[in-house]
């Protein structure tokens, strides 16, 4: 008897690791995409990482943890356009953890990606190049690189930006906070409703910044070699600065005392505006 | 390099000019010279069609008369009630389909674009007004007409964000609220302009990333 | 001052025109519009493809310029301005009709894959020197309304393809992708309509 349970619980055992394995579906495909590719992806739950590849071979590995969905990557005859997507299986509606699938996606340089999640969390390394990244709670993250196009799109999901530079970036967020470490560009635009919106760095290349909320608070850590025209304006919030700043000999509006600020450091290369409507916005010298 | 792997990279290079193998089979071979000269030749071309056509007389008689309308200009106002008929009439409704999430950003936009310049003061007027009157009287604080149904359509396919969306369109709307306060009180303040035009976008993009998801 | 910017009627220059707009003036509104009518029109026009179209969506541009003139700070030209704003009016038009604004399906075009491909390392009969730009506008309105958009706004009205990108939530590969696309078709229509202008001599 004590044989034949030893018996029973080892096929359990095997049986609930045979499961779990079956549960676990990896794939991995290669495709060589051409320059000026698109690769499309779309993964509700789970995570989604970038990082750069070598060469023209675009790499996609995946792990999908239910045996009701199932990943599929494909491409056009002519190599342009990669789509990688988790979809459910006919007859199944999987649910919540159920749609759980993590991607790994090695990209060649100048190839345009567009990332779509619900809940799975987005990781970029090194990607330069067209992102268009929107989830609805996943966080987002973008480090390490020169000269991309950046379009980045969150309900409440948090959005950190670290070491970007030349970059052309539109972010938008409404209740994630926003946090950027030393990035600089000819354009940024971050808006938020209520994200708290975080800018550390020195505002360099003489571009374009934009960091606006609603009730969110905006903090600035500004570098005391930046060189900026910095406006600050908040209708019901605060605005305060411990940043040395030379009054602006033309002004659009005279700045009301505690809740707006104008003025430039050095030679005001980049124009910075920090707005919001109940937000404390703030500015100091790292 | 031969001449299908030359036009492949055409589009990313015609503007730009390609690496020295590109050019040198631009400049050998005459049939993807000409090819490029064609291309290029349209393009001076298109550059060159200059605006021909002036609209009909009536879309000005239609600006003026929405601008009398909304009190842009000083000749007159006609009740609130019937330019917000026109407005959402501009913005027409299908039967309700997951694509017809879509328009209601449309609708979103162009009510804004009336809330930015013409205040509610006459509460009397706006009583019955079907689908308008809760949109205006209050955006902050309840759900009604295409937020009602952007969040339905969000709890059907994607309950699991359902919450995060119906935090976040009460939130937008607070900052369309709040917004729409600061440009009544001063409507020359460009910031409080500028505050209302980002909370639209804001509620734009919600609606964007609400309805494309809503139709897988 | 230039002829063109002066709103001949009242005698304002548009800078006068638009100071007074933002207090509500009702010439000087007409005045712009006056000025601007034809340039919006004509692009609401090539964007769509339809008069009745095009005569709504000049007027919603207008209506938005004047509710949001009070913002104009002068950073940029008004014209530039103005026509940004119309832009978007008739994307925002056209997302609501649901139309593709950017192809990205292959399938849907298959043809203009092929384009030169069949006479690759051939010559055709060469095109340049010979259009005739009232075939050229023909051509453009019969354009895919995808390739038709991303045409008009780059080789007519000038927009770069990062401006592009932006507007239209593409990426700047698709963008060019489309641009090169709509140029190869309109390469073939002109060629078919001189060929049968040919044929008929």
């Amino acid at each position: 008897m004590r044989k034949a349970n030893l018996t029973a619980v080892s096929c359990a055992i095997l049986a609930m690791g045979a499961v779990a394995l079956a549960a676990d579906s990896h794939k991995s495909a290669t495709f060589t995409i051409a320059s000026g590719g698109v690769i499309n992806i779309e993964n509700p739950n789970g995570s989604v990482t970038l990082h750069s590849a070598n060469g023209r071979q675009l790499s996609v590995n995946s792990t999908a943890y239910s045996d009701k969905i199932e990943v599929d990557s494909s491409a056009t005859p002519d190599g342009k356009r990669v789509e990688v997507l988790t979809h459910a299986l006919p007859d199944q509606k999987p649910t919540g953890e159920e749609l759980k699938a993590d991607y790994d996606i090695s990209v060649p340089s100048g190839v345009s990606v567009v990332v779509t999640t619900t809940t799975a969390s987005i990781t970029v390394d090194s990607v330069s190049g067209d992102l268009s990244l929107s989830s609805d709670t996943g966080q987002i993250t973008v480090r390490d690189a020169d000269n991309a196009q950046l379009h980045i799109r969150s309900v409440t999901g948090p959005v950190s930006l670290v070491n970007l530079n030349r970059l052309h970036a539109e972010i938008m967020s409404t209740g994630g906070n926003v946090q950027l470490v030393r990035v600089s560009g000819p354009k940024v635009k971050v808006s938020s409703t209520s994200g708290n919106i975080g800018y550390q760095g020195d505002f360099a290349g003489g571009g374009a910044y934009s960091l606006v909320t609603h009730s969110g608070a905006i903090n600035v850590l500004l570098a005391e070699t930046a060189s900026v025209d910095l406006s600050a304006h908040s209708v019901h919030g605060s605005v305060e600065n411990d940043f040395p700043l030379s009054e602006k000999r033309h002004q659009v509006y005279v700045p009301t005392q505690g809740r707006s600020l104008v003025g430039t450091a050095h030679s005001g290369s980049s124009s910075v505006e920090l707005r919001s409507f109940n937000g404390k916005i703030r500015v100091k010298k790292q | 390099m031969n001449c299908k792997q030359f036009q492949e990279v055409l589009p990313y290079i015609i503007e730009t000019g390609g690496n020295p193998e590109e050019e040198e089979h631009l400049r050998s071979c005459q049939a993807c010279s000409d090819l490029v000269n064609e291309l290029q030749y349209i393009a001076e071309q298109a550059k060159l069609l200059l605006p021909m056509h002036d609209p009909h007389p009536r879309v000005w008689s239609n600006v003026e008369q929405s601008l009398q309308r909304e009190g842009l200009i000083r000749e007159g106002r006609t009740p609130r009630l019937g330019h917000l008929a026109v407005i959402t009439e501009a913005a027409p409704r299908r039967a309700w389909t997951p694509l017809g999430l879509g328009m209601a950003t449309a609708a979103v936009l162009a009510l804004a674009m009336v809330l930015v310049n013409f205040p509610a003061r006459q509460p009397g007027v706006l009583q019955g007004s079907k689908g308008v009157s809760a949109a205006v009287q209050q955006p902050a604080t309840q759900f009604e007409g295409e937020d009602k149904a952007l969040l339905g359509e969000i709890s059907q396919h994607r309950p699991e964000v359902s919450s995060a969306y119906q935090d976040s369109l009460g939130q937008i709307n607070s900052y369309i609220a709040d917004a729409q306060k600061a440009v009544d009180a001063d409507p020359a303040d460009a910031n409080a302009h500028a505050l209302l035009m980002d909370a639209y976008d804001q509620k734009a993009m919600l609606y964007e990333m609400g309805t494309v998801r809503s139709l897988d | 001052m230039t002829q063109a910017k002066k709103i001949i009627a009242t005698g304002l220059s548009e800078a006068e025109a638009i100071e007074r707009a933002k207090g509500g003036d009702a010439e000087a509104f007409e005045g712009l519009y006056g000025l601007h009518k034809r340039r919006v029109y004509s692009l609401c026009l090539r964007m769509t493809g339809n008069t009745a179209e095009a005569e709504d969506l000049t007027q919603e541009a207008f209506l938005q310029l004047y509710r949001k003139i009070a913002t104009f700070r002068g950073e940029s030209a008004f014209s530039t301005w103005l026509h940004r704003l119309a832009v978007n009016v008739v994307l925002m038009h056209l997302r609501k009709k649901g139309l593709p604004e950017v192809s990205l399906d292959e399938a849907l075009e298959p043809q203009h894959e092929d384009g030169p491909k069949k006479d690759i390392g051939a010559r055709d009969n060469v095109l340049a020197g010979s259009i005739d730009r009232v075939n050229l506008g023909r051509a453009i309105e019969s354009l895919p309304p995808g390739y038709r958009i991303i045409f008009v706004l780059h080789d007519i009205e000038g927009y770069e393809h990062n401006e592009i990108a932006e507007m239209m939530g593409c990426s700047i590969g698709n963008s060019k992708s489309q641009l090169h696309k709509a140029r190869m078709k309109l390469r073939d229509l002109l060629k078919l309509s001189r060929a049968e202008k040919a044929a008929r001599h």
